[in-house]
């Protein structure tokens, strides 16, 4: 493999890892073009969807290399994001080997921090008890959301060991927490339900999705944003199948 | 201000700080965001005093925090979206979404589709702050490359 090729493997990697950690497709697009022409590329043709990315760069030998990347799941881990992002500035300024570039991707991939799990659980009940005292709940109505959200993340956390399919996930998710805020009013805990469930939809809602697909869309990177507006709906249909599918056996009682 | 204003500026706080931790935003990148957060919910009860229109209302909103996004990561080193999207939190229509799937479940079709509007004007609106601001901040980096 000449230079070029190797060092077009090891950008790859960098794209991917940026598609991975919820990069925007715009910004990692430049971020590419930047860094190949830094290293003398005289064109590059670089093509990138949140599930796919293709990349030609042209020497000025008049050679050509292109190489795919299939990106099967995205997150948002913007702490390696942060760091990917300096990469490539340092990538940028300092012109480092490939072997170089490589070992770093590696470093952050394995060893940018984490919070532990536990702290996830408490955050998905804080954010659920504060957005129901947000949209103008009770003491009480917070306290029941709080224990609900704790709940909702360890159906998902064990919806995720054992089938580990976003769809289910998502309607596991709301069905458990409709049926347990509803159990709480059946139980005499809270006056009305809606305040609880707005609380534990906030972590469920795909508004960062939506919000995602319609800047892609607007921004011109349309197959990118059709897909994500697609996720987000198929989300949002998830969410509201769980909920429909508690209320139903419930006996639709109490909304 | 009233006391729920000052439970929703606090809780405001409280929420992007949960949802930065779920995205992993670490360090002073955390407390920007969830300090936007904060600011992003008392702009939005500034406004909603004289601006009775609450889509344009989120708009403005959404265009000063991606402005202050831009900002904070320019002096942070750091890229603007986990910011501006951590911060922007508070705004994510998820009471009118509850109620239009209420509304749903009732069978209340003509409510159902009045709800679904106004949800979709939100997140519209929202949207559209983040790109305005995301264009015009690359607009500057295509002068700076002509200069």
């Amino acid at each position: 493999m000449s230079n070029m090729e190797i060092l077009l493997d090891c950008i790859m990697d960098l794209g991917q890892q940026m598609l991975i950690c919820g990069g925007e497709v715009h910004w990692i697009e430049e971020s590419l073009c930047t860094i190949l022409r830094a290293y003398g590329a005289s064109q590059t043709d670089v093509f990138i969807i949140t599930s796919s990315m293709v990349v030609t760069v042209h020497t000025k030998d008049g050679e050509a290399y292109t190489q795919t990347r299939r990106i099967s799941d995205a997150t948002s881990d913007f702490e390696r994001l942060h760091a990917l992002n300096d990469c490539s500035r340092w990538i940028c300024a300092e012109h480092p080997s490939p072997e170089e570039i490589r070992a770093k991707i590696t470093s952050i991939t394995t060893k940018t921090k984490q919070y532990p799990l536990w702290l996830n659980f408490l955050c998905y009940a804080v954010i659920a008890a504060a957005f129901t005292l947000f949209f103008g709940g009770s003491f009480t109505d917070a306290c029941i959301s709080f224990v609900v959200g704790l709940l909702m993340r360890s159906a998902i956390w064990l919806c995720d060991r054992t089938i580990s399919n976003k769809i289910f996930t998502k309607f596991f998710a709301a069905f458990t927490a409709t049926l347990l805020s509803l159990l709480s009013l059946h139980l005499g805990f809270v006056a009305g339900v809606d305040k609880v469930m707005i609380g534990n939809i906030m972590t469920l809602i795909p508004g960062i999705g939506l919000t995602n697909a319609l800047r892609d869309l607007f921004v011109g990177d349309s197959i990118a944003g059709l897909l994500r507006t697609i996720e987000a709906c198929i989300a949002a249909l998830c969410i509201a199948g769980g909920f429909f599918a508690a209320v139903f056996i419930t006996g639709g009682a109490g909304l | 201000m009233n006391k729920l204003e000052w439970i929703q500026l606090c809780t405001a706080f409280v929420g992007s700080l949960g949802f930065g931790v779920l995205f992993n935003v670490r360090g002073r990148r955390l407390w920007a965001a969830a300090i936007g957060g904060f600011f992003a919910w008392g702009l939005c009860l500034l406004l909603g005093k004289w601006i009775s229109v609450e889509p344009l209302n989120y708009f403005i909103v959404s265009l000063s925090i991606s402005f202050y996004a831009q900002v904070m990561a320019r002096i942070l080193k750091t890229p603007a979206t986990p910011i501006s999207i951590t911060a922007l939190i508070p705004l994510i229509p998820g009471s009118s979404l509850y109620y239009t799937m209420a509304s749903a479940f009732q069978g209340l079709s003509g409510d159902f589709v009045v709800k679904a509007v106004a949800t979709l004007e939100l997140a519209a609106a929202l949207a559209l702050g983040i790109i305005v601001v995301s264009a015009l901040s690359r607009w500057r980096v295509k002068w700076r490359a002509l200069g």
